[in-house]
């Protein structure tokens, strides 16, 4: 009669058998993958040395389609699908590439199969063909199927097939976030006028929904993408009753005139690019909003407006109870890029926020030498301690003090002494120390001796 | 004399008890997190494939991210890794070097190498740190601030970086480590796709030892030449792709590599930033904000994915090897210990209830339990407590099992990652993962169980490990 002792025995020997087995296998397992993998990578790149040049050539403009689409009908087998996206999609193509590719693409019936993929059919093939293919085996799986239409929204995206907008639209509402998501980022490339509104509809859904499983950063940067006359599409948001929804269309409006007026030097939003009453509602209910993310939105906005209401908009927010939003005024003033408005910028150098103070402290070094002598003129008059401290601090990373040193040599104005004056008293001196050390500064050092040799030593400021 | 005998009978019968609880449960948890893992990394892999990292790289919703590394005495590597850090290919950039007392020359070849301008800076002292001694910028590299400090530790020249840090977002990373330069951009990918709030997002570290570096990138991928490092290899692959990424599956994240980490800054300043009193204050940290999150009742998750790779050197010889795994144990028992009241207390969630406990246990405890047990065995057998055949059986299911999960890492990152090209380095990988359990990994249970040892002597010193250059 087996005993206890026995019967534990045989089971940590079957145990121990088992592990050994599996380990076995798993290790085969991996000799076997890389074998395939390299049959594989070798058949890749013999497709790659082969159809590559004449893709080029033929995106160069040098082949025509016809011939393209005669080249390459003759990659087959099971993966032809992949094998194709491979060569054609493996780099972002560039905006003059995106014509010939497309008709690449559609010729090839790679567009057919996206578009079957992201609504979810499935191609039918005998199982050894299916599992001959990575493409194969993840459609066998139901659960994996978001793989390929995750990548076949992205490939429309990447052609910017402009039909495919509806499906595109449809995807929006996938299961897998990942669906979601690509199909987002390639309407925000395709830019089809009427895949705003579903986006935007989308983007609501998002914000209202409590258990939420999706970032809405690919549907905010898809909407951004639009040109700015798609604003107006945002008006609804921008009154909605649900602050989230209106912080949003509003970053998304202000994230719009960003990216116009990197491209329009003095961009000015006025009608018919931005309408009247998308004006009146940044000027006069988005900057005086209860959600202070939506007030601090709004000012980059309104800094672009022609209309006389907005430096007294503005002034208003430079004074609001929150500090990113003071932030957010100071620097839409600075994009006025107005000298006119340097007092009012000034007023953030007292800001009891740091954030402000630097803030300010940039905008006006980048407006400039009137922007620069406002700073020095309020470097030697403040008496907030925490003002001159961030403006010393300014000048040394922007690197002025040398500038500073160099007017003091060529005695342009007693200014510049006084400043420096301060900056010793202040215990700022390494930098100066630095600059004076340059070996071509002889006349320099002797000046600053001169004026400086008897100098009290430092006081530093009190914290 | 009878009583005694029955007294070590019945200890005895105890700690064999401890020993199989600990084998099983050990080797069952990891078990779960391989099979999640085997899964969720091939399918993390395939998702690669659209994850277009520029859209990342060309949205005004990449937060900008400062880097802070921390440097002590790294005068031969300092210049190149900041010169790399700076590289990295990221929109909204800034560098943070911290150099930490150092003795050699890591401060004046920074200053020579990007002429640097000693300033007086603003410091604010967000977190409780001595205030630092002096800063070092260049006007035409605005994005690049080198801070000297007295000597303090690491956790305070990060606090340093941390008060000056202008950026939501902070990445560590250690001066000893090479970047790759999409690393940070994959490392922020889940921070900006996540609906939750990201407090942390850690990456993969791999062996550096036997690549080739060129310009600060690793140009070519290759195993190392000893045996030492090549198993180390193995051991990182197994800890990386299985064990971090399963904890975080089971969102019991209790580990992310301070190495190469990206932190929420306001989150980390408000959870008291980085704390001295462990030698392990990556570890430290993740539980501070885990128990900060749920006493401000915060919903915040914790990342860790497997495609940005931060590559590092790991000791060559068996000294640094042993001082670097006791320093680790006694930084893990130090940290276990230190939060120990969360031990199995609901309201922490899988990481009160599953993962502080199985680190707790298993990795702390454990290394004790398994070690005492090599001494062990042999007695139970003097003894015929347990019959020897039974005992030669359990100890081969031991060493196979570890061979069975090694070798499931070197499957794993042949499914999915292939880092290592050539088909030999794939069976010197399998051939060291079989070995492993033979002779390494009880060498690296005596130096883990030194840091137990240390630990409840109360040492709480800081070995560091030299870096000898061991890239091809």
């Amino acid at each position: 009669m087996p005993t206890l002792i026995d019967r534990v025995t045989e089971l940590v020997l079957g145990f121990l058998l088992l592990v050994v087995l599996v380990t076995g296998a798993l290790a085969v397992l991996a000799i076997l993958r890389r074998r395939q993998r390299e049959r594989y990578f070798e058949r890749l790149d013999t497709l790659r040395r082969l159809y590559l040049p004449v893709i080029a050539r033929l995106l160069a403009g040098e082949l025509s389609i016809q011939q393209g689409l005669t080249m390459l009908g003759t990659v087959a087998g099971p993966d032809r699908v992949f094998v194709l996206e491979r060569l054609l999609l493996e780099k972002a193509p560039t905006p003059a590439e995106v014509p010939p590719l497309r008709a690449l693409c559609e010729g090839l019936g790679l567009v057919e199969t996206w578009q079957r993929r992201l609504v979810g059919q499935s191609e039918d093939r005998p199982l050894r063909a299916a599992l001959s293919s990575p493409d194969g085996v993840i459609q066998r799986v139901k659960r994996l199927g978001f793989l390929l239409r995750a990548r076949s929204a992205k490939n429309l995206g990447l052609i910017r097939h402009q039909t495919s907008w509806p499906l595109l639209v449809q995807a929006l509402a996938d299961p897998h976030p990942d669906v979601r998501a690509n199909a987002a980022w390639a309407l925000g490339v395709i830019k089809e006028p009427q895949s705003f509104t579903p986006l935007v509809e989308r983007l609501h859904t998002g914000i209202l929904e409590t258990s939420r499983d999706f970032s809405l950063w690919p549907i905010r940067s898809a909407l951004a993408s639009f040109p700015l006359k798609s604003a107006a599409g945002l008006l609804p948001s921008l009154l909605h009753p649900h602050p989230q929804v209106r912080y949003l269309a509003a970053d998304i409006v202000r994230e719009m005139v960003k990216r116009r007026a990197a491209l329009e030097v003095c961009l000015v939003l006025e009608p018919p690019t931005f309408p009247r009453e998308l004006c009146e509602v940044f000027l006069t209910r988005l900057c005086f909003d209860e959600s202070s993310n939506v007030r601090a939105r709004a000012a980059p906005v309104v800094a672009y407006l022609n209309d006389p209401r907005v430096t007294d908009v503005l002034i208003t927010l430079l004074g609001d109870a929150e500090w990113f939003v003071r932030l957010r005024a100071v620097q839409a003033f600075a994009q006025q890029r107005c000298l006119a408005g340097i007092p009012d910028i000034a007023r953030g150098l007292t800001d009891p926020h740091w954030r402000v103070r630097e803030a300010t402290t940039r905008a006006l070094r980048c407006l400039g030498q009137v922007g620069i002598d406002h700073l020095f003129t309020h470097f030697l008059t403040t008496t907030d301690a925490f003002s001159r401290e961030q403006i010393a601090d300014e000048f040394q990373r922007a690197g002025i003090i040398p500038d500073l040193l160099a007017q003091f040599e060529r005695e342009e104005s007693d200014r510049a002494f006084q400043v420096i004056q301060r900056l010793t008293e202040m215990g700022k001196t390494n930098y100066l120390a630095a600059a004076l050390r340059d070996g071509s500064a002889e006349t320099l050092r002797g000046k600053f001796l001169k004026q400086f040799g008897g100098s009290l030593a430092p006081q530093p400021e009190p914290r | 004399m009878q009583a005694w005998k029955e007294i070590c009978f019945q200890g005895a019968n105890l700690f064999n008890l401890l020993i199989l609880s600990y084998f099983f449960l050990g080797n069952g948890i990891y078990t779960l997190l391989m099979v999640r893992s085997l899964i969720t990394v091939w399918i993390h892999n395939r998702r690669q494939a659209y994850r277009g990292l520029e859209q990342l790289r060309e949205s005004a919703e990449t937060a900008p991210v400062t880097i802070i590394m921390p440097a002590w005495n790294e005068e031969a590597i300092i210049v190149g890794s900041v010169r790399s850090a700076l590289k990295t290919d990221y929109p909204h950039l800034e560098v943070i070097a911290v150099d930490d007392g150092s003795t050699d020359a890591t401060l004046e070849r920074l200053v020579a190498a990007f002429e640097l301008i000693k300033m007086d800076l603003i410091f604010r002292p967000r977190l409780p740190i001595l205030p630092p001694r002096a800063y070092y910028m260049n006007p035409a590299l605005p994005n690049l601030l080198v801070v000297s400090k007295q000597n303090g530790g690491k956790a305070e020249a990060l606090n340093a970086g941390i008060n000056l840090c202008r950026t939501p977002y902070f990445c560590t990373l250690d001066s000893d480590c090479v970047l790759e330069r999409d690393a940070l951009l994959r490392l922020m990918h889940p921070v900006v796709s996540s609906p939750v709030p990201t407090a942390v997002s850690g990456g993969i570290i791999r062996i550096l030892n036997g690549c080739k570096v060129k310009d600060g990138q690793v140009i070519q991928v290759g195993l190392p030449r000893t045996h030492l490092e090549r198993f180390q290899v193995v051991e990182y692959l197994r800890t990386f792709l299985f064990g971090r990424t399963g904890w975080n599956l089971l969102g019991g994240t209790l580990i992310i590599s301070g190495a190469f980490a990206v932190f929420h800054t306001e989150s980390v300043v408000e959870a008291g930033g980085f704390r001295p009193d462990t030698v392990t204050e990556d570890m430290d940290l993740i539980i501070e904000i885990h128990r900060w999150a749920v006493q401000q009742n915060r919903r915040i998750q914790m990342s860790f994915t497997t495609d940005p790779v931060c590559w590092t050197e790991c000791p060559a010889t068996l000294g640094m090897l042993a001082r670097q795994r006791r320093r680790w144990q006694l930084g893990l028992c130090q940290t276990l210990w230190k939060h120990s009241e969360i031990l199995f207390r609901k309201k922490y969630g899988v990481v009160g209830m599953l993962s502080f406990p199985f680190h707790f246990y298993v990795e702390g405890l454990g290394a004790a339990v398994e070690f005492l047990g090599y001494f062990l065995v042999p007695l139970v057998i003097a003894t015929r407590m347990v019959p020897l055949s039974l005992c030669i059986l359990f100890l081969l299911l031991a060493l196979a099992y570890g061979a069975f999960l090694s070798v499931g890492a070197v499957l794993l990152e042949e499914l999915t990652y292939r880092r290592y090209p050539s088909f030999r380095d794939l069976m010197t990988l399998l051939l060291y993962a079989l070995l492993e359990n033979i002779g390494y990994r009880q060498l690296m249970l005596a130096f883990r169980f030194q840091g137990v040892v240390g630990f409840l002597r109360g040492i709480r010193q800081w070995d560091k490990v030299v870096h000898v250059g061991a890239r091809a």
